[in-house]
């Protein structure tokens, strides 16, 4: 595999500003945003499930790493 | 193959239903078919305005992406995801817009027009919206070149 992996690199902003700007009248933006973060999530874990096999972890110390099932994991990204 | 494309494109984002976005961006596919030509845009700068709506959502609840490379390329999909309402409802509308036809056939243009019905906060809608399109205008060369 010669692609360069996804980086992303998230900015978390304060807590107190976090709040003031949920509170944003326009409920599609929050839950775009939500969609947005399950997005990045699956890349981020795509990317890093392909990392961990490349170094020879097993499914079952992904999948505890993940907090899922060793079948789950194997199912969604086993060849 | 509509569904198809939409598949990959889910698999590409991340999504776990497929969504009327999906299948928006599945119509850009092919940038010669009658549907790309209607809509004037091309597949990445239709992904781009997708991803520009994803920052702006996250920039709004206070999460800042710096970077954002290249998707990982990920295994390739064994079924359809399971469809989004919205998505189901583009189906059905699309074999709608095929009935009158000669032969019933539902072609991608049939797809365009019933995605081009829906209304925002829909995601295709609101992908459509972003990119500055009018879908009136759309529907009416997706009519012409259909004569």
């Amino acid at each position: 595999m010669t692609r360069s992996p996804r980086q992303s690199r998230l900015t978390v902003m304060e807590q107190s500003e976090l709040n003031t700007n949920i509170e944003s009248d326009d409920p599609a933006v929050g839950l775009r945003a939500v969609g947005a973060l399950r997005r990045l999530a699956e890349q981020v874990e795509a990317a890093s499930v392909r990392r961990a096999r490349e170094r020879a972890w097993s499914w079952e110390q992904i999948g505890d790493a993940l907090g899922v099932s060793r079948q789950s994991v194997h199912a969604k990204y086993g060849k | 193959m509509v569904l198809r494309s939409s598949a990959e494109e889910a698999r590409r984002r991340g999504d776990r239903r497929l969504g009327t976005d999906h299948l928006l961006l599945a119509l850009l596919y092919d940038s010669d078919s009658v549907t790309a030509r209607a809509l004037g845009v091309s597949l990445e700068s239709a992904r781009a305005a997708s991803d520009a709506l994803d920052r702006a959502a996250l920039s709004a609840v206070g999460v800042k992406i710096v970077s954002l490379g290249m998707p990982e390329p990920t295994p390739a999909a064994r079924r359809l995801p399971p469809l989004t309402s919205g998505a189901r409802a583009v189906l059905k509308r699309a074999i709608e817009e095929a009935r009158p036809d000669k032969t019933g056939r539902i072609e991608v243009r049939h797809f365009l027009l019933a995605l081009l019905s829906r209304e925002r906060p829909d995601a295709a809608a609101e992908l459509v919206h972003a990119m500055g399109i009018d879908p009136g205008d759309v529907r009416s060369r997706l009519i012409k070149s259909a004569e």
